[in-house]
């Protein structure tokens, strides 16, 4: 009881561990690998607009499963993000769009053009 | 590889991956592997992760944890009747789109 109503104000602490755990799977990476990654995570922190907790530790796991599984086969890190870096990073973020705070925005739009040709049809 | 190929490619690759496992199941880095002896060489390992996700969270494959000498355990996919059904979806509007292109190149050239 003291456990749920104390994660009610700090976050769930189960998700807490896992984050934790992830930031030390990047740590745990090998020189190169462990840049990119970082400069990865960075970027689909800021950028990504991923809010619900649940799919952003989705997204986090893979992408260090990902770095994980390439350093273990040798993959050279430009192998793994190609030419274009960002175009990379919003590929990956596709994925986890469900969790998206403009999914909000984009059902806004959606509600508005419905309503506006309601008539129309 | 070119940025026309890059844009192309960004609408068909997802077919291209569903065929290559239709055959025979196969890791991430498999499939990569069998893209660049195609004639693919460019495609970045990460993108064909991305989209292995991606077929993954849309149920057209199933996923089976292989242990692996070093690293993380590999995932290795095989199609399902749903990835099937869509490979064949994807097979008959490549048929149109191919036809009426070449038709277009023929006709206009």
């Amino acid at each position: 009881m003291a456990a749920k109503w104390i994660e009610t104000i700090t976050g769930s602490l189960d998700d807490k561990k896992q984050y934790k755990q992830y930031k030390a799977r990047l740590e745990a990476l090998p020189g190169k690998y462990r840049t990119a990654a970082q400069a990865l995570d960075r970027y689909v922190i800021y950028s990504g607009g991923v809010v619900k907790a649940d799919v952003m530790l989705k997204m986090f796991d893979d992408l260090a499963t990902l770095f994980e599984q390439a350093a273990a086969d040798g993959t050279p890190v430009s192998a793994i993000v190609g030419d274009d870096p960002v175009e990379f990073a919003e590929t990956f973020l596709a994925n986890y769009a469900d969790g998206q705070w403009r999914n909000k925005e984009k059902q806004r739009l959606t509600d508005a053009i419905g309503e506006a040709t309601a008539d129309e049809n | 590889m070119g940025k026309q190929m890059t844009e192309m490619l960004k609408g068909t690759l997802e077919g291209i991956v569903l065929a290559l496992i239709a055959g025979q199941p196969a890791y991430g880095y498999e499939i990569t592997a069998r893209l660049r002896e195609q004639g693919f060489t460019e495609i970045a390992e990460g993108t064909i992760y991305a989209l292995l996700v991606r077929i993954e969270q849309r149920g057209l494959v199933d996923v089976e944890k292989v242990p692996s000498e070093k690293g993380p355990p590999r995932k290795v996919y095989s199609l399902n009747p749903r990835g099937r059904e869509d490979l064949d979806e994807f097979w008959r509007t490549w048929s149109f789109l191919a036809d009426r292109i070449e038709e277009l190149h023929t006709k206009g050239n």
